[in-house]
């Protein structure tokens, strides 16, 4: 188990070689820079543009920079956002708050609701509601996100008016209601898609079990059928849920990144338009590589519960 | 585990389990009548609807459905949504389907070259797979849209380049399994070279498993076509995409709703049959889903 | 006229405000302060606050640093220049005690030598007197080769800022430069106790939490969501009047009005209401709705040394099939005016007789006939093997740009011109793709002046063309030596008349050349909360919050 969890750390650090590589490349050669933004201002002469470039080091050359930007990396010093001047983990953590809360809230509802359906689609399995639940849960994965959000402000915030139309909160109201009440709309939009892949994976994972020997052992022992679902199906169900989390806490960023932009959430996905529209590489690279980090990190929990859960996978 | 028996009798392809098991899986029936029709539109209808898609008549701007014969509206410039929408559909499923070709045929030989030669070259290049999975798709799309010159065979192949990650693990842990099997070391031991066994005898045993995942990469290239056009990276004006017609929706929400639901409906029907067609495959191929 | 704080200074201003009102046609507020003499007086003390929505987010609060125009709205509210510019382009006080001149003596006869006299009762937020030390060490941070500063134009001219006295400071100029009094409206005095003693300005955490002479103080950010200021209730100017200024960034404009509608936004920042909800915010209650001539101008901008636009009749053809009238009254409802050169509708020096644009294929046709482009097999015009096509790029999400784009193309396709469209975002446009003249044709709005002046030597001088080796902006690669002559001298003179004969000649030239094909200015719909007091707009500042210290609730 060491060894193939030394294996795994090793071959982590590798990949995040590779992620930051591929990204500081593409992101250095995309055309324009984080001096297009001044380009239309009518007092900036090529000589403020020229001598920026040179005080922000944009005129070395490309592998100079990267091993700049990496030897600073492994000191820890993430850098400095180009816009304000403020270091990048600090930029990352004022707006992780609002990614976690909206991502922690939809996650709360697609769990809650998709583990009911999923648990219910199998144990009444070919029934209608089972029937209704895998469509439903199809067309939920087919709609386009930020479509299926603009449909919702058009509802319920412009027609009906019964929620706000965007924006995490109202300024000069800090209540616990009032982010409720801006909460509603973008999580349960966002929840949508999580709602369909949760419910889908529950169904299945409860069928896996629910079929198994002991299940029925315990059955047969007279207990009632609630109690042995409890106890047996979810409690073994929940293993492969516990995978399909880590798997998925990379989403934090991608996941909420279209929501974040229909419903100006000013999370890390609005930060993440933001800083690439205005290449702000610093925050743009350490964005990257926090969401590299939380792939790396979600793989290896993923990976070291399946080995522990399923010996014939070969460790190594 | 998906298995199609080698020594399948040579009766007619229709005859076998597995088109037997899809005709009666009514989800996948659906989506492939919906996706059919949608299709035939699509092809067919630009040339029965009394307006070209492309004309723009500043006066008839912002018309609701079913006014005169914009049965289904117009736009911001006065141009017929229907036709629009059907030119749209040309260009959408076309990206969708090329770039889920493109995207299947890089997957699979990443996925079966890792997963027979294992070793270091299948660690590294399943660490590549990580690595591009590692990227919000988003991030690697702009980026590359950015990069390249925006046109509908750029688009194709920006998405072919972010979806073939999903094909070549799902084909390498496929492989891995088959590497070991009775017909693979039987092939070994006659000395059939390497991308013979590869290719020819391990490939199409894990066929089953491609399909699905083609079918569904399909449904994700729409769904990202529309994000990236949406965002106004994609598809660029003149030429319609569903994508691009949603483009500038959001400001109209208000006013003039219908910009946004009928493309997004659209989207959403052409989506779903690939992923009832993809469901349907599942079970008629008999690949195993769910968790891990 | 109203109670004032200051009446001496008031009655000045507003005498330069009635002419003001009078040149630009009644476009600005019948009153410099926004005040109506009937409506209600500011309160005793700061009351209530004002939430400005803004469509993009203010990141940088040093006023000297590389900033963008929505940083400016954070900037005038907390910092002061030596001067302020006022709607009408007059140019007044601020921290300094008067505005310097070759007539009272500022200026030397030979522009070279400038004497700034300052204000004794300004204090910085901390309490510390502002001094001629803090003007001296601003003036030379601004040309630190370590320092990040925004522009250098004239700045870099400066030689030998002396402090006389604690309300006093000279300088010398390499050369005469008379823009640089405008320029100087815009360049904010930051405290050298403070800033001076850090070690690296660019990363100083005065930085994140400026001390300046404004109405307002800082008070906090919350990166992504807003930043709220507080009032300096011992601001030497006039006022605060309210107590709290917050900048609300919400990056969507259809959201943004939303929000404005449903009273969260007092008041609307950049970009103001789209023109499409013109017509319903004008029947919203309880809101103030009003048109403000934008000094950006919308063009579609060429580069002349692409072989089709090196001719003069494709430029005028090309001009001539664009039907201006249908793209402003459908795509824009008739808000913006058409207009046929680069300076602002506000400025005094705009030309008033330039030839008209009318819209005739007719005209296209025959302009491209006569210059031998003949149509060929697709109906696309040809000459010596040259197609009559062309690219034109916008920035990508801008769907007003991108109708007009698309409508453009269809008449152009009449008169036998093809035109296609490659939209690119933002970061990517505006880099060397816009510098270094890499494109066909750009759909964009440019603001030509700086502040008030009207030079414009960076935008139409040949020597300010980058991909040939210059150092401005003339990305059209325009080159006409009467207009370098006119420019060099415009810039170097102090005498308003001649400056004016020299600019109205100046725009006379490029109406006639077309180094860009002038479609509109915009009237940005403005829109506040009944009982805001005091909004004026001032076109010569890049903001709406430029007078935000006199802003006040009517109670």
């Amino acid at each position: 188990m060491l060894v193939f969890l030394l294996n795994r750390l090793w071959q982590s650090v590798i990949l995040l070689l590779i992620v930051s590589i591929i990204g500081f490349t593409i992101l250095n050669l995309m055309p324009g820079g984080p001096l297009a933004q001044f380009a239309l201002d009518p007092g900036m002469t090529q000589a403020d543009m020229d001598r920026l470039a040179e005080q922000m080091g944009l005129n070395r050359p490309l592998p100079v920079q990267y091993f700049d930007w990496l030897m600073r990396m492994l000191q820890g010093d993430w850098g400095t956002s180009f816009r304000d001047g403020v270091p990048v983990l600090d930029v990352i953590g004022r707006h992780l708050f609002a990614t976690l809360l909206l991502m922690g809230s939809s996650t709360v509802i697609a769990i809650a609701i998709g583990t009911w359906i999923g648990i219910r689609g199998a144990t009444h399995r070919y029934s209608m509601f089972d029937y209704s639940a895998t469509v439903g849960a199809m067309v939920a994965l087919s709609i386009p996100t930020f479509w299926f959000g603009l449909v919702g402000i058009y509802v319920f915030s412009l027609r009906l008016g019964w929620v706000p139309a965007g924006n995490m909160y109202t300024i000069g109201d800090g209540s616990v209601l009032n982010y409720l009440h801006h909460l509603i709309l973008p999580s349960i939009v966002l929840s949508l898609v999580n709602v369909a892949v949760w419910s889908r994976y529950m169904r299945s994972a409860t069928l896996d079990v629910i079929n198994q020997d002991f299940v029925k052992t315990a059955r047969a022992k007279g207990l009632t059928e609630r109690r042995v679902l409890m106890k047996h199906v979810v409690g073994n169900a929940l293993l492969p849920m516990i995978t399909l989390a880590g798997m998925q806490l990379p989403s934090i960023l991608g996941g909420a990144l279209v929501t974040e932009t229909v419903f100006t959430w000013p999370g890390m996905g609005r930060l993440f338009l933001d800083s690439l529209g205005y290449s702000d590489y610093p925050v743009v690279m350490g964005i990257l590589m926090f969401s590299a980090f939380l792939t790396v990190l979600g793989n290896l929990i993923a990976d070291v519960v399946i080995a522990m859960v399923d010996p014939r996978i070969r460790l190594g | 585990m998906s298995t199609i028996p080698l020594s399948e009798p040579r009766s007619r392809w229709w005859h076998s389990r597995a088109v037997r098991r899809f005709a009666r899986h009514r989800l996948a029936l659906i989506g492939v009548v919906m996706i059919t029709a949608l299709t035939l539109a699509c092809v067919a209808g630009p040339w029965l609807l009394p307006y070209d898609q492309l004309y723009i008549d500043l006066r008839a701007r912002f018309a609701p459905p079913m006014t005169g014969q914009h049965y289904l509206g117009t736009d911001p410039l006065g141009r017929d949504i229907a036709a629009r929408l059907l030119m749209a559909g040309r260009t959408s499923l076309l990206v969708g389907v090329c770039a889920m070709v493109l995207s299947t045929l890089l997957g699979a030989f990443v996925g079966v070259v890792a997963g027979y030669r294992g070793g270091w070259v299948g660690a590294s290049l399943m660490r590549m797979v990580d690595a591009f999975l590692a990227f919000p798709s988003i991030f690697l799309v702009l980026a590359l849209a950015a990069l390249l010159k925006p046109s509908p065979t750029m688009i194709t192949i920006i998405i072919a380049l972010t979806s073939w990650m999903e094909v070549a693990r799902i084909v390498e842990a496929e492989v891995r399994s088959l590497r070991e099997r009775e017909f693979v070391q039987a092939g070994r031991m006659l000395g059939l070279s390497r991308s013979h066994i590869m290719f020819r005898e391990i490939l199409p045993n894990a066929m089953g498993p491609i399909i699905v995942a083609a079918t569904l990469t399909v449904a994700r290239a729409i769904l990202l076509e529309a994000y990236v056009s949406f965002l106004g990276y994609g598809i660029q004006p003149p030429l319609p995409s569903w994508g691009n017609m949603l483009n500038g929706a959001q400001q109209y929400l208000a006013s003039a709703p219908w910009l946004a639901i009928v493309p997004g409906i659209t989207i959403t029907m052409a989506v779903t049959s690939f992923n009832f067609i993809g469901d349907g495959l599942r079970d008629a191929l008999d690949v195993r889903s769910g968790p891990g | 006229m109203a109670h004032h704080k200051t009446p001496t200074t008031m009655s000045r201003r507003g005498a330069l405000m009635l002419m003001g009102a009078a040149g630009t046609a009644g476009l600005l507020a019948p009153n410099l302060l926004g005040k109506p003499a009937f409506a209600a007086t500011p309160p005793e003390t700061p009351t209530g606050r004002i939430i400005v929505g803004l469509s993009q987010e203010p990141t940088n609060f040093n006023p000297l640093m590389v900033k963008i125009e929505v940083d400016d709205g954070v900037h005038f509210s907390m910092f002061d220049a030596l001067f302020r510019v006022m709607p009408d382009g007059e140019i007044v006080p601020n921290l300094a005690s008067e505005v310097p001149s070759q007539a009272n003596g500022g200026i030397s006869e030979d522009g070279l030598e400038w004497r700034v006299k300052l204000r004794d009762d300004v204090t910085w937020h901390d309490g510390a007197p502002f001094t001629a030390e803090d003007v001296k060490y601003t003036l030379d941070l601004i040309v630190n080769p370590d320092f990040r500063s925004w522009r250098t134009a004239g700045h870099s001219l400066l030689r030998e800022v002396t402090v006389v006295s604690p309300t006093e400071v000279t300088w010398r100029m390499e050369k005469p430069f008379s823009p640089y009094l405008s320029f100087l409206t815009e360049t904010f005095m930051v405290p050298k106790h403070i800033l001076g003693a850090e070690a690296d300005p660019n990363t100083a955490a005065f930085n994140q939490a400026p001390v300046g002479t404004g109405a307002f103080k800082w008070d906090n950010r919350i990166a992504g969501d807003h930043i709220s200021l507080v009032a300096n209730p011992d601001y030497f100017g006039e006022g605060p009047y309210i107590e709290q200024l917050i900048f609300k960034y919400i990056p969507d404009v259809t959201v943004l009005y939303t929000q404005f509608k449903s009273g969260d936004v007092d008041l609307l920042g950049r970009m103001y209401i789209t023109p499409d909800n013109y017509a319903e915010a004008q029947t919203l209650a309880g809101k103030v709705i009003k048109l403000e001539p934008a000094t950006s101008v919308e063009t579609i901008y060429l580069n002349l040394e692409r072989p089709v636009f090196k001719e003069l009749a494709v430029r005028e053809a090309v001009y001539a099939a664009i039907d201006k009238a249908s793209i402003i009254d459908a795509l824009y409802y008739g808000l913006p005016d058409s207009v046929e050169t680069f300076m602002p509708r506000t400025s005094a020096y705009l030309h008033p007789d330039l030839p008209q644009h009318e819209f005739s294929l007719e005209r296209a046709n025959q302009l491209l006939d006569e210059a031998g482009w003949v149509p060929g097999s697709d109906g696309i015009r040809e000459k010596d093997g040259v197609r009559l096509s062309f690219v034109n790029s916008t920035t990508s999400g801008n769907h007003l740009r991108e109708q007009l784009q698309q409508f453009v193309q269809q008449t152009l396709r009449e008169a036998g011109i093809e035109m296609t469209i490659e939209n690119y975002p933002a970061a990517v446009i505006w880099g060397e793709f816009w510098t270094q003249s890499q494109f066909d044709s750009v759909v964009v709005g440019i603001t030509y002046l700086i502040g008030s002046d009207p030079d414009v030597t960076n935008r139409f001088h040949s020597g300010a063309i980058i991909a040939q080796g210059g150092r401005g902006s003339n990305n059209a690669q325009y080159k006409n030596a009467r207009v370098d002559e006119l420019l060099d001298e415009g810039s170097a003179s102090f005498d308003p008349e001649r400056r004016r004969e020299i600019y109205l000649e100046v725009q006379e030239l490029i109406r006639a050349d077309l180094p860009f094909l002038p479609l509109f200015s915009d009237n940005s719909i403005r829109a506040w909360k009944e009982g805001i007091e005091g909004v004026v707009h001032n076109g010569n500042t890049r903001t709406e919050t430029w007078n935000a210290g006199q802003w006040y609730w009517a109670s």
